[in-house]
């Protein structure tokens, strides 16, 4: 009789263990994860920007959203304003603290569907976060603050450096759990650096799971040399520049003159 | 084909650059200017970063104005003597230039006297010129009356000129004239330029032409001759100070405006002295109601990078 109990216990246990591993198994399936296929971009001497695709496995009933960034620095650009009524000219310059050089974020639905104000702006996601996050200086009114945000919007936009989209992400159902691509042109004018590449599984207007990885963007070879020397050497690469250009302009000359070009 | 510009940051079709310096070359060899107040914008336009722009182009300068200057110095065209006090006045004047920008900035008002300088300058000497070329092509053409008339009107403006101390004859450019007027004026284009952050070619030539009567041809070899000088001295100081020299773009401009140069150095020995003055008057003119829509259009961007004018 003991023996029989004691069977049971055993197989009681090792029910309970298949059943932890079953639901394990199955939570791990839909776990979230995140990979960006070119982690390492290196710019060298033909570089004309480079693509990023970014996937992953997520949990099949969340909404999802990608955001690449760089670090939070600030940068001071010059308005443009009326002078005299009529001409239009640089009238001062707005200092933009807490605004990354590069903001690219992608969505499954308009993002003001997907979460409440507050959850957007614990992460930044979405223009209307990075607004909030942001500060403009001089600009402390609330309607002067959103109008120059825009513009910065539009100034960063032109140089491919923010975007935003809806429905460019795409995710799908398989089996129990979801996948998601995005596929994103990297532009050349992104600056070498660190980029964080984050995914936000979404649901009831919450972050229910986040995932990250990053790119590195590097300057290679001769284009990294001569960066280097320009700020590093800064007399030898002028001397360099001027006897190089002296050196161009005597060449072609004699060159000409070979040619019978000459008087 | 796209290269990389490791100090610009930007990616760029070699045909651009090219292109650019080849017609920017042009009219350097043409013209005797450098060409400044239309590179830079246009690279501007191309993505470059204004301070990047304005600094690479005065390397490109270099290239395209020693190629420029030894086509003309190969035909006796480069009065040197000239053109080393135009360089003293030239260097003298920047730094009073450079401490106006100074005082303009700390007041506020840079940009509209800025802005403001350079419509009125290319304006008047735009107009001055055309009106001026146009005038002495209708005058050959009636034929030689008018010479006469005319040297009596110079005779008034050259016995003041004639008054003046320190007069010494300058060889190649077979005029006579005080040490004090290359200086003087030299200067004046030299805080011009300063301001307006331009080489100032476009304000030597006519000072050349109209204050100091040297003959257009030499004109043109003798104002890249001083051009030369003066975009050494910026260029070293860019890549110095301001770490905006980008040693690709720069080889990629002069790889066209050196071949350009030559080019313009041979076309305008086909032109006539008047010819060149009312193609160059009209190209200023161009540049003019260029800025003028600029200013009055409403801009596409309200902001912009800051650095340089």
């Amino acid at each position: 009789m003991k023996v029989r109990t004691e069977k049971l216990k055993v197989a009681a246990f090792l029910l309970f263990c298949a059943a932890a591993l079953l639901l394990y198994g199955s939570s791990a399936l839909a776990e979230l994860t995140i990979n960006a296929n070119h982690d390492h971009i290196n710019i060298d001497f033909f570089y004309n920007g480079s693509t990023v695709s970014v996937s992953g496995v997520s949990d099949p009933d969340v909404d999802l959203i990608v955001k690449i960034s760089s670090a939070d620095g600030h940068e001071v650009l010059k308005q443009k304003g009326k002078v005299a009524g009529i001409l239009w000219m640089n009238v001062g310059t707005l200092e933009f603290k807490e605004a990354p050089n590069f903001y690219s974020v992608h969505c499954t639905k308009n993002i003001e569907d997907l979460l409440d104000k507050g959850e957007a702006d614990k992460y930044v996601l979405g223009y209307s976060a990075l607004e909030r996050h942001v500060e403009i200086i001089p600009a402390s009114k609330e309607e002067e603050k959103d109008r120059w945000f825009n513009e910065f919007v539009k100034y960063k936009e032109s140089s491919k450096l923010y975007a935003c989209s809806v429905g460019r992400l795409s995710a799908q159902s398989k089996g129990a759990k979801g996948l998601y691509y995005i596929k994103l042109d990297w532009p050349y004018q992104a600056a070498p650096g660190d980029y964080i590449v984050n995914v936000y599984a979404v649901k009831n207007k919450k972050v229910i799971e986040k995932a990250e990885t990053k790119v590195f963007v590097e300057q290679v070879g001769i284009v990294k040399r001569l960066s280097e020397m320009a700020k590093d050497n800064g007399a030898i690469y002028g001397i360099i520049s001027i006897l190089a250009a002296l050196g161009a302009g005597f060449g072609v000359g004699l060159i000409f003159r070979k040619g019978g070009g000459s008087h | 084909m796209y290269l990389y510009l490791p100090v610009a940051l930007t990616s760029i079709n070699i045909l651009i650059p090219v292109g650019l310096g080849l017609a920017v070359g042009l009219l350097s060899g043409l013209f005797g200017v450098g060409g400044g107040f239309l590179m830079t914008p246009l690279l501007i336009m191309f993505g470059i970063p204004a301070t990047v722009a304005a600094a690479t182009d005065s390397n490109q300068i270099v290239a395209a104005s020693t190629s420029g200057t030894y086509a003309h110095w190969r035909v006796g065209n480069v009065d040197f003597k000239m053109g080393m006090y135009l360089l003293i006045g030239g260097f003298v004047g920047g730094l009073f230039g450079v401490q106006a920008i100074k005082i303009l900035k700390a007041t506020g008002n840079a940009d509209f006297v800025i802005k403001m300088t350079y419509v009125l300058m290319l304006g008047i000497v735009g107009t001055y010129m055309f009106i001026e070329s146009l005038q002495s092509i209708r005058k050959a053409k009636k034929g030689d009356d008018a010479h006469s008339s005319e040297s009596s009107k110079e005779s008034a403006f050259g016995r003041f000129l004639k008054s003046l101390p320190l007069q010494t004859h300058f060889e190649k450019s077979g005029v006579t004239d005080s040490l004090l007027l290359p200086l003087l004026f030299g200067g004046f284009v030299g805080v011009l330029a300063a301001i307006m952050g331009v080489g100032g070619g476009f304000l030597m030539v006519p000072v050349m032409v109209y204050i100091l009567r040297m003959p257009m041809h030499v004109v043109v070899g003798t104002s890249l001759f001083q051009i030369l000088f003066n975009c050494i001295e910026v260029t070293f100081l860019q890549a110095y100070t301001n770490h905006n020299v980008d040693f690709i773009l720069a080889v990629l401009l002069l790889l066209g405006s050196t071949v350009g140069a030559q080019v313009g150095a041979v076309f305008g020995r086909k032109l006539k002295g008047e010819q060149l003055k009312i193609i160059l008057a009209i190209i200023v003119l161009a540049v003019t109601v260029k800025i003028i829509f600029e200013l009055t259009l409403s801009p596409s961007l309200m902001l912009s990078q800051a650095g340089g004018h």
